[in-house]
């Protein structure tokens, strides 16, 4: 039962003294400048090496490693399978439209139908958890839905195939389409919460999937290319060589990325490690993703994860401590218990003011905040 | 549907993927790749890649009933096949499937008694491999991964264990032909070829000295340590696969040292 609650608590408590985790709180919690142990700023990552294409078997994949050892490899396969006619199929009306669209463009036009979410599917692979145990399930689910909730509003240039996100993306025609299996491998036992690592793995992985050309057209059974180097990519690309334009993001659309963030005390704490995550009065998996149509990030997600903070074991303050009673100045006054004293670890009961909720969120989403710097960083990773 | 190996093999004497028969696929290793561990590797036979990881020596787990509380160190070792490995990407019925778990029995067996494993007692030696592509020769590549990431966690042992695949092509259920006295062994093979023609799985390792005869022999003295054959084939067979895989096995042992030593086999 123990070992269940943990698993579907946000890690492994660390093994640290009540002394010692009030002590972590303290240098956390200090106004403006909380101390992390590791001597980051807050916002801050673990310096990391990522790759892509990395198993030629795949239609993408990624791999990236933390310092500290842990990795997580995925790889991404995608099958063409019959489409189940839904009830509200289309009229005709939109069908001539999908048709001409086709013609006009000889794209695929996958505005016309609209995709299911079901069709992405992914599972995780953590050592030491079996596939249904609760981490793996969460953790997947946590990352699917808002890789299949996110729907790039408006076509700018190169979004066109992605008009109704990754789930139209994956329409190929009215009868047909694909389905994405994600497979993510952690490769050592999590060390910290391994949601940061499985979302930047994910997302170099889907930036760096190619699926084969279609050759044929319309309502065709579809019909590829060959050629493994004609294959276009899931996320398009927008083909601009200019190098004047390289400040413009090329990828017109891509694929959200899930944060860790901490608030300790009224301090926002980024991408926190083992120990920190410990000591958090809440844990929330922000996932934002680059809207096509303007600069500014967007919000996808917001979801609170069970802190461990909850499950640690209380310090006792000398006032009530047995061995301590006479030694201090006046063990009457206590009542039950339930206040803070200062220096004594009280495990976090959970709660968390809207302030610092609202201020996690615009750090995250902020100009030149931290959602745009990983983005950046992750489009530093040359994806052949 | 006939492997075209069984029509264009006899003429052209190459194999599909263009490899004589005594040819090994290209070997690829590295060890020390994952630093959270105490011993990793990587290595790849061709289109079969394999990561491992080793933990430990450590305290075994409590609750794990006598097996732990012995003079000997317990090893255990857990297979993971990816989704991604194969060519389609395989659904899986919760839980492992019968290939990983076969996988799984055969090294743990054969690290549990090639290793010191008295020099750990009451401790636990827990390899993880995950395949990342299969490409044929799992059992294989994933006995050269385990012995590289043994080998890096710094496991006493008494020698190199290597393993190889070796098959034999042509009509391999009926009895030789005395007259026709012509055989076709292949080394190391690749999936298509493990799936259409019979094929052993060899392991080999350097036997342990014992006593004074044994020490100063020129040529090392190998040892078959593992060996596991999941087709039927005629025994008469048996001998010339054999003999090829052992060749295969000490083919990759070179190339294993070489890793270990540095520079890249």
């Amino acid at each position: 039962m123990s070992s269940q609650r943990q698993a579907s608590s946000a890690s492994q408590v660390p093994h640290l003294s009540p002394a010692e985790l009030s002590y972590l709180y303290t240098s956390l919690s200090l106004p403006k400048n909380p101390i992390r142990p590791d001597g980051r700023s807050p916002t801050q990552f673990r310096p990391l090496s990522a790759e892509t294409t990395i198993l030629p078997g795949t239609n993408g994949s990624a791999r990236i490693g933390f310092a500290d050892g842990t990795q997580a490899i995925v790889g991404v396969k995608a099958e063409v399978e019959k489409t189940v006619l839904a009830a509200d199929t289309l009229d005709s009306r939109s069908l001539a439209q999908h048709g001409d669209a086709l013609n006009r463009e000889g794209e695929e036009g996958s505005a016309a139908v609209s995709g299911q979410g079901e069709w992405v599917q992914m599972s995780i692979e953590i050592p030491g958890f079996r596939d249904d145990d609760a981490l793996p399930v969460f953790l997947s689910e946590m990352m699917r839905e808002s890789l299949v909730g996110s729907v790039a509003g408006g076509d700018v240039d190169g979004a066109k195939e992605m008009a109704g996100g990754l789930k139209g993306r994956l329409v190929i025609n009215k009868r047909w389409h694909w389905r994405l299996y994600i497979d993510v491998l952690l490769l050592s036992q999590p060390l910290a919460y391994p949601l940061p690592l499985l979302s930047l793995t994910t997302h170099l992985a889907l930036l760096s999937t190619k699926l084969p050309k279609l050759k044929s057209t319309g309502e065709e059974d579809p019909f590829f290319d060959d050629d493994w180097a004609a294959a276009e990519y899931l996320y398009p690309r927008s083909n601009t060589s200019d190098p004047s334009l390289s400040a413009a993001p090329s990828y017109p659309v891509r694929p959200p990325v899930t944060l860790l963030v901490i608030a300790v005390g009224e301090n926002v704490i980024f991408d926190p490690n083992r120990e920190e995550i410990a000591v958090a009065d809440a844990v929330l998996a922000i996932s934002v993703t680059r809207s096509s149509d303007s600069e500014t990030l967007k919000l996808l997600s917001i979801r609170s994860i069970d802190p461990p903070s909850r499950l640690t074991q209380p310090g006792i303050p000398n006032s009530e401590n047995v061995n301590m009673i006479g030694a201090t100045a006046a063990p009457g006054e206590e009542s039950g218990g339930q206040e803070e004293v200062e220096g004594v670890w009280r495990p976090r009961r959970g709660g968390v003011k809207r302030g610092v909720i609202a201020r996690m969120v615009k750090t995250v989403l902020g100009k030149g905040g931290v959602g745009e710097e990983v983005l950046e960083g992750l489009e530093g990773v040359e994806v052949q | 549907m006939p492997l075209d190996t069984s029509t264009t093999y006899p003429l052209t004497r190459l194999r599909l993927d263009g490899r004589r028969w005594n040819e090994l696929r290209l070997l690829q290793a590295q060890i020390s790749t994952n630093p959270a561990s105490s011993g990793s590797s990587y290595l790849s036979m061709g289109n079969t890649s394999i990561m491992c990881s080793v933990h430990g020596p450590a305290e075994g787990r409590r609750g794990d009933g006598g097996s732990a509380g012995s003079g000997h160190a317990v090893v255990e070792v857990d297979v993971n096949v990816a989704g991604f490995a194969g060519v389609d990407r395989k659904r899986r019925a919760g839980g492992s499937d019968r290939q990983s778990s076969r996988i799984a029995t055969t090294l743990r067996s054969a690290f549990q008694s090639h290793l010191h494993t008295y020099l750990y007692p009451h401790s636990t030696i827990s390899i993880h491999v995950s395949v990342l592509s299969a490409d044929g020769s799992l059992l294989a590549a994933a006995l050269n991964a385990c012995t590289l990431a043994l080998v890096d966690a710094g496991i006493p042992m008494p020698g190199l264990l290597c393993g190889c695949t070796s098959g034999m092509s042509g009509s391999a259920s009926t009895p030789r032909d005395p007259r026709h006295d012509e055989l076709d062994p292949l080394l190391d093979l690749s999936l298509p070829e493990e799936q259409e023609l019979p094929s052993l799985t060899v392991a080999t390792t350097t036997a342990v000295p014992v006593g004074e005869n044994n020490m100063d022999e020129d040529e090392e003295a190998m040892k078959v340590c593992v060996l596991t054959m999941e087709s039927k084939v005629h025994a008469t067979y048996l001998e010339t696969m054999l003999a090829v895989g052992i060749d295969g096995c000490s083919q990759i042992r070179e190339l294993l040292e070489g890793v270990i030593k540095g520079s890249r086999g």
